[in-house]
């Protein structure tokens, strides 16, 4: 099973709400240090102007090209569900070869302070209870879903693409959109 | 709230089963702006030059008796009238808000106060002037019953408009609702929910809706029976549109040269408004913002009635927005003002019962700076000699913000409740710290009035000393002589307004559950009595109709403020020769990280996005502009500096700054924080429309 992310581009207001809400129920302080982000392409010339948001974060991916580069083994993958986690004691922080070889720049670092690893981990200790990570519940126009790949397409469809994102074949991001 | 050991640790919202209300990102971060070093937590004397920001810790007896005596002193010498009281919108609850120092000044003999609402005030008087009511609106599950929305200077994606609002929006979309987006700049909402972005210049929407009219009339696409039944003076506006009146046909090309708009546009929208019914044209308060906004919300509205939208489903009236009656709840009131007790009336009110009357010892937001600068000698009812300041950072947020530090200066006294240091609160003399949300109980309304009321339970306690306002008035009022302050505590309060409430049985089922929604059977729609039985059910005007021709206005004898809707050029807009020396039309809109200037310093929000002019490429190249570079933006009233956003998401000719960054002169005075209040005019509309999308500027790159 793979633990899978959906996005609906079409409904994203770029509001920021699941950044903010993962960087409080995390704690993560102010800084590049991050877990998700919004980004927002904007194509054309006025008056023809194409706005697209994007909130990603780590996808999960089902070969992820971190692990293999990660020289202390802090960035794991749970066999159960797929999902993707990292170790920050385990991390050696200021050897960026995750994040040189992730192709979405998933791991964030803060330059100062704890410079160790932040990585989306699909919030695995609410999954366990049962929960949807806090960024699905925050998000104030339910762009966002997750669950087991098979579900999520079923619900959702099979797209790839968005956007502002290209699908990696060789890593196979966890991530369906709409 | 996860809270361990009397601190709040984690933020989680709404998680019930019915559809929840999801906090915004501003709820969200609310953690850093509860725990701030910055927070205000002791009271506060100053010690330096007024705005220098130097301040002494001292007690709150001490505190009270400085401001006791002060309030006495000013009251003994030059009468209530010289006290101005200025609250507004920083609390927003049932009890904690402006109502606590009001009622206390009330108590202690009156004070004076504004009039005209920063936000509407132009909606307002169109509302109250066409429809007789501010309550026109449809709840938002009925926006998925439309054919066509036009969102005009709408943005919910960021202003909200009540909470889950944007979901409809997307619901709508989702279900095939064609909608369209008139506005200066691409908002994340145009993004998100438009099929088509029509970018028109600020200051011309009256023109443009004028000419869809036109497209109407010539079609003849109009509800002639709807105009028949429910409406008067149809034909007043008729003879001004086709140019019977002054030999000016209105058309798309008349507007096309004004809007900076293609006549093809209007032409297209204005027939598929006609033809899609039913559509909701949603007229947004930002273009009702500028000098003869009044104008633009009568145009709007008349559009609806042509087409017969109102009063059913998957129309609008294109009003004031207001729909069910959720903000009827009352408990806590700040009393009768005495100095306003059958007091003459402002000669400019519109004379509608509920509307936005006034008493002539009120003086307009817009004009505060001036009024305290000049006092009698300048045309004002007063001499003001002392401020009083709570929920509100008027330096910050109303026009003229150099003006306004010229005026402060100049008060024998000023009071500021606080939270934060804010540009206001630096010139307070006596600085009183005020708590959040987190740490008070109070109710929530629905902003615009939806059906549904959250309770705001104490969650954490107070910070440092901080009390809430009534507590502040409560304890202030012995030192005054005013014994009748309060005969219920903060719950006793609580437990009225819900008793006002016809929705809510239990107050402490309320308290435990939270929220409580209204189930409503349908969507409900504003005017649909009116529409079913005029005749058992009149709209709420002189005519009992929909006043296309109003015989109010009329008498008003004022032609800034016509019988039906009309173009009047504005000073500082698209024409004026002021724009050989400052040739871009600035517009001051909502930021999502702040509401107004409220979180401006809550880094997880700050972070999120760089607070910047917008400026389209064509305006920025000749100047020398990139993205990230600093800039100067300046007009006769002041300069500011900071950096610039070069967008595709702005019409030429416009810039934009959102409202909210905190002022910060520095020592030549150009404000560095980006302050859109040191750029906007000190003017208002004869309807009392604010006017801060009015303001020309000029930009240039700042050499460093």
């Amino acid at each position: 099973m793979q633990m899978t992310f959906h996005f609906n581009q079409q409904r994203c207001t770029s509001c920021y709400t699941c950044v903010v809400a993962c960087k409080d129920w995390f704690d993560i302080p102010p800084g590049p240090r991050t877990r998700r982000w919004v980004s927002t392409l904007e194509e054309g010339k006025f008056p023809d102007v194409e706005v697209s948001h994007l909130s990603l974060s780590c996808l999960h991916c089902e070969n992820p090209s971190c692990i293999s580069v990660c020289p202390s083994g802090a960035i794991k993958k749970r066999e159960s569900d797929g999902i993707v986690y990292a170790d920050r004691d385990e991390c050696l922080a200021d050897c960026g070869l995750c994040k040189e070889a992730c192709p979405y720049d998933a791991p964030r670092f803060d330059e100062e302070g704890d410079t160790t690893i932040e990585l989306c981990d699909f919030c695995v200790e609410r999954i366990d209870e049962g929960k949807k990570p806090i960024c699905v519940e925050a998000c104030p126009m339910r762009a966002l879903d997750c669950g087991p790949r098979e579900e999520m397409e079923s619900e959702y469809g099979e797209k790839k693409d968005a956007r502002g994102f290209s699908y990696v074949e060789e890593n196979r991001p966890s991530i369906v959109f709409k | 709230m996860h809270i361990r050991d009397g601190v709040i640790e984690r933020i989680e919202t709404d998680a019930d089963d019915e559809e929840q209300f999801r906090a915004c990102l501003r709820g969200r971060s609310y953690r850093q702006r509860l725990y701030h070093r910055d927070r205000l937590i002791y009271p506060l004397r100053r010690t330096g030059e007024r705005g220098e920001g130097k301040f002494e810790r001292i007690s709150w007896d001490e505190a009270l008796g400085a401001i006791a005596s002060e309030l006495k002193r000013v009251k003994e010498t030059y009468g209530n009238q010289s006290i101005f009281y200025i609250g507004y919108s920083g609390g927003h609850g049932q009890l904690h808000g402006m109502r606590a120092a009001y009622r206390l000044l009330n108590k202690f003999g009156g004070c004076t106060k504004t009039w005209g609402g920063a936000s509407h005030e132009g909606g307002i008087f169109a509302s109250m002037a066409t429809y007789g009511t501010l309550s026109t609106g449809n709840t938002r599950d009925d926006l998925p019953n439309s054919k066509l929305i036009i969102m005009w200077g709408w943005n919910p994606a960021e202003t909200i408009w009540d909470t889950n609002t944007s979901l409809r929006l997307a619901e709508a979309k989702e279900k095939g609702t064609r909608i369209v987006s008139v506005d200066p700049r691409l908002t994340s909402s145009t993004a998100t929910f438009a099929h088509k972005w029509i970018p028109i210049k600020p200051c011309t929407d009256t023109a443009a809706l004028i000419a869809m009219t036109y497209v109407i009339i010539d079609g003849g696409l109009y509800d002639e029976k709807f105009l028949d039944r429910y409406t008067v003076g149809f034909d007043r506006y008729r003879a001004y549109v086709m140019g019977e009146e002054d030999g000016l046909p209105k058309t798309p090309r008349w507007a096309e040269e004004i809007c900076g708009v293609p006549a093809g546009t209007f032409e297209q929208l204005a027939r598929d408004y006609a033809t899609a019914k039913p559509a909701a044209l949603i007229a947004g308060w930002g273009p009702g913002r500028t000098a003869y906004g009044e104008q633009y919300h009568r145009a709007a509205m008349v559009l609806a009635a042509m087409t017969g939208n109102i009063g059913i489903h998957g129309g609008n009236a294109a009003g004031f927005e207001r729909s069910y009656g959720s903000r009827n709840m009352h408990g806590f009131s700040a009393g009768k003002n005495p100095l306003e007790v059958d007091g003459p009336v402002r000669k400019d009110a519109l004379m509608l019962r509920g509307g936005t009357t006034s008493t002539a010892v009120r003086v307009h937001v817009s004009r505060i700076w001036d009024a305290m600068l000049k006092g009698r000698s300048g045309g004002y009812p007063a001499d003001y000699k002392l401020l009083y300041v709570t929920n509100a950072n008027p330096l910050n947020q109303f026009p003229h913000t150099n003006k306004g530090v010229e005026a402060i200066r100049k008060m024998e006294f000023v009071v500021v409740h606080e939270q934060f240091m804010t540009a206001t609160a630096r010139y307070a003399d006596i600085l009183l710290p005020v708590n959040t949300i987190m740490e008070r109980n109070d109710i929530a309304q629905p902003w615009l009035s939806a059906p549904y009321y959250i309770y705001l339970n104490k969650v954490v306690e107070s910070v440092g000393e901080s009390k809430t306002d009534f507590q502040i008035s409560s304890e202030l009022a012995p030192h005054l002589g005013v014994d009748d302050y309060s005969d219920l505590d903060e719950e006793g309060w609580l437990r009225k307004s819900v008793e006002s409430s016809e929705d809510i049985e239990d107050y402490d089922e309320f308290k435990k559950a939270g929220k409580h929604v209204v189930k409503l059977p349908e969507p409900y729609v504003s005017f649909e009595a009116q529409i079913e039985d005029p005749e058992k059910n009149p709209f709420s005007t002189p005519s009992g109709k929909i006043e296309i021709y109003s015989e109010l206005l009329a008498d008003m004898e004022n032609p800034l403020i016509p019988p039906v809707p009309k173009y009047i050029e504005p000073e500082e807009g698209p024409d004026d020769p002021l724009r050989g020396e400052f040739p871009l039309q600035l517009i001051t809109t909502h930021f999502r990280r702040r509401v107004h200037s409220v979180f401006e310093n809550v880094p997880w929000l700050a972070e999120l996005e760089p607070d910047a002019m917008w400026i389209n490429p064509v305006d920025a190249e000749p100047r020398g502009i990139k993205e990230g570079d600093p800039v100067k933006i300046f007009n006769q009233r002041g300069t500011v500096v900071m950096p610039a956003r070069v967008t595709e998401r702005i019409i030429p000719g416009v810039v934009n700054i959102h409202e909210g960054a905190w002022f910060s002169p520095d020592s030549e005075g150009v404000d560095r924080g980006g302050c859109a209040n040191v750029l906007t005019a000190d003017k208002h509309s004869p309807g009392g429309a604010f006017i801060s999308n009015t303001s020309l500027v000029q930009v240039e790159k700042e050499e460093t």
